[in-house]
């Protein structure tokens, strides 16, 4: 997995170690700090990062005139400016230099992600940002549920989900989730597994009866407590995200199709001696 | 649930279908409903939370959705319920929810909603609530278009 890589330009050893702090748990590594202007500018060739963000005030020049040098070295650089002050004048001067983006002090984490995703909006880009950033947080949670519900170890693979259509055949319980990014992500299984499932969550023997009803609000009940606690893990990480779940709606047959036409979305699968637990969870493009 | 919550969902269809090229708007009844329905075909399903927290399920027929994306895309055939036209419909619901939403915070109950859900398919079941719910019937030029709504 490759990490964004982000070069550091600031003098200030608060300021270093607050980005540090925020960026540790994301998909974005600080590859580089420089303390001044001359530092920078010899550092820049030789980490090679793909995002800067520079302190407007350093020892030995401006954020300006520092990021004016490093774009004459790679016109296509790209630079956040972190600022105290935020003024049209600055922006429309940093415009004319090419940073791409401007940010004001203090920094916090959700406007800090918000602005790296943006400035590195590729799809490629986006994609690792959100498989590493929210995504495996999912990986982790749905492994553990699925232990402390139903006391299965499981097997968990993660992959982008490439096909746009999501096919259910047995249940597929939907989460809706609001915040930036807001999304959706849905627990799905065949007949058996939720059964299986079911069954050991509630404590019932082979021989005693499961009624179609309590084998669905078992794996609702599930997905929530998986999709929620999901959700609070990314919460930790971006303090001001506040994602929330939505409650959930859930869809029983056979061959149905879920289109998710405008997002990104992942496919993450638990295979387990009761059966494959399956969460697909999908992010709104351009968010 | 409480029957006012019914109108914000209401307005928002009589509000921006007629935006979209739809001019001839029907409300045919409203009954409560008990769980779960079958879909009609396509169902979108939409969240809702903050204030209040719960599900919207707007269920039609194939031929009505492929009906809808066709007026929605300035009247160009839509033969097969494709990608582009599932993007009308996801639009659509997404259309019709936001507006709910203003609407609920008009009321002052704010809520942010998610990402649409779309799903197709013969017979299928959808339950967006363990207790009762309302379902308004709608009918769009002689189609009908259900909004199922549930609040917990």
């Amino acid at each position: 997995m490759k990490k964004i890589k982000v070069m550091v330009v600031d003098d200030s050893r608060v300021s270093r170690a607050m980005l540090t702090e925020v960026l540790s748990k994301t998909n974005f590594e600080i590859c580089e700090y420089a303390q001044n202007c001359r530092e920078a500018v010899e550092k820049y060739p030789v980490a090679n990062p793909d995002i800067i963000t520079m302190d407007m005030n350093l020892p030995d020049a401006d954020g300006m005139e520092c990021s004016r040098q490093i774009l004459e070295i790679n016109p296509k650089a790209k630079i956040i400016m972190i600022s105290a002050m935020k003024d049209v004048n600055l922006m429309i001067r940093g415009r004319a230099v090419g940073i791409s983006s401007f940010l004001q002090k203090p920094v916090n984490a959700n406007q800090l992600m918000d602005t790296l995703l943006m400035v590195c909006q590729n799809r490629k880009g986006t994609i690792e940002v959100l498989r590493e950033s929210y995504v495996k947080a999912f990986v982790k949670v749905l492994q553990k549920s699925l232990f402390s519900l139903a006391g299965v170890h499981s097997k968990v693979s993660l992959c982008i989900d490439e096909s746009r259509v999501l096919g259910i055949d047995g249940i597929a319980v939907i989460v809706g989730l609001t915040g930036n990014p807001g999304g959706r992500a849905i627990v799905h299984m065949d007949v058996n597994t939720m059964r299986n499932f079911s069954r050991i969550i509630m404590g019932k023997e082979d021989s005693e009866e499961l009624s179609e009803e309590e084998a669905h609000e078992c794996i609702e009940e599930a997905a929530n407590i998986i999709v929620g606690r999901g959700v609070s893990r990314v919460n930790d990480i971006f303090k001001d995200k506040e994602m929330r779940i939505t409650p959930p709606g859930t869809i029983c047959g056979a061959k149905i199709r879920i289109a998710n036409p405008k997002l990104t979305s992942f496919n993450i699968v638990a295979k387990t001696r009761l059966g494959d637990f399956k969460l697909n969870i999908g992010f709104a493009e351009g968010e | 649930m409480d029957a006012k919550l019914v109108n914000p969902f209401m307005d928002a269809f009589m509000n921006i279908m007629p935006q979209i090229g739809f001019q001839n708007l029907k409300r045919n009844k409203i009954s409560v409903r008990d769980k779960a329905t079958l879909s009609l075909g396509v169902t979108v399903l939409v969240g809702f939370t903050k204030e209040i927290r719960g599900s919207v399920a707007y269920n039609m027929t194939d031929d009505t959705a492929k009906f809808i994306a066709s007026t929605m895309m300035m009247g160009m055939p839509v033969a097969d319920f494709d990608e582009m036209a599932q993007s009308a419909i996801s639009e659509l619901s997404n259309m019709l929810t936001a507006n709910a939403a203003t609407n609920l915070t008009a009321m002052g109950l704010e809520v942010d909603i998610s990402t649409p859900s779309l799903s197709i398919g013969d017979n299928f079941m959808v339950k967006i609530s363990s207790e009762q719910y309302l379902s308004i019937e709608m009918e769009i030029d002689g189609h009908v278009f259900e909004i199922d709504i549930a609040v917990q």
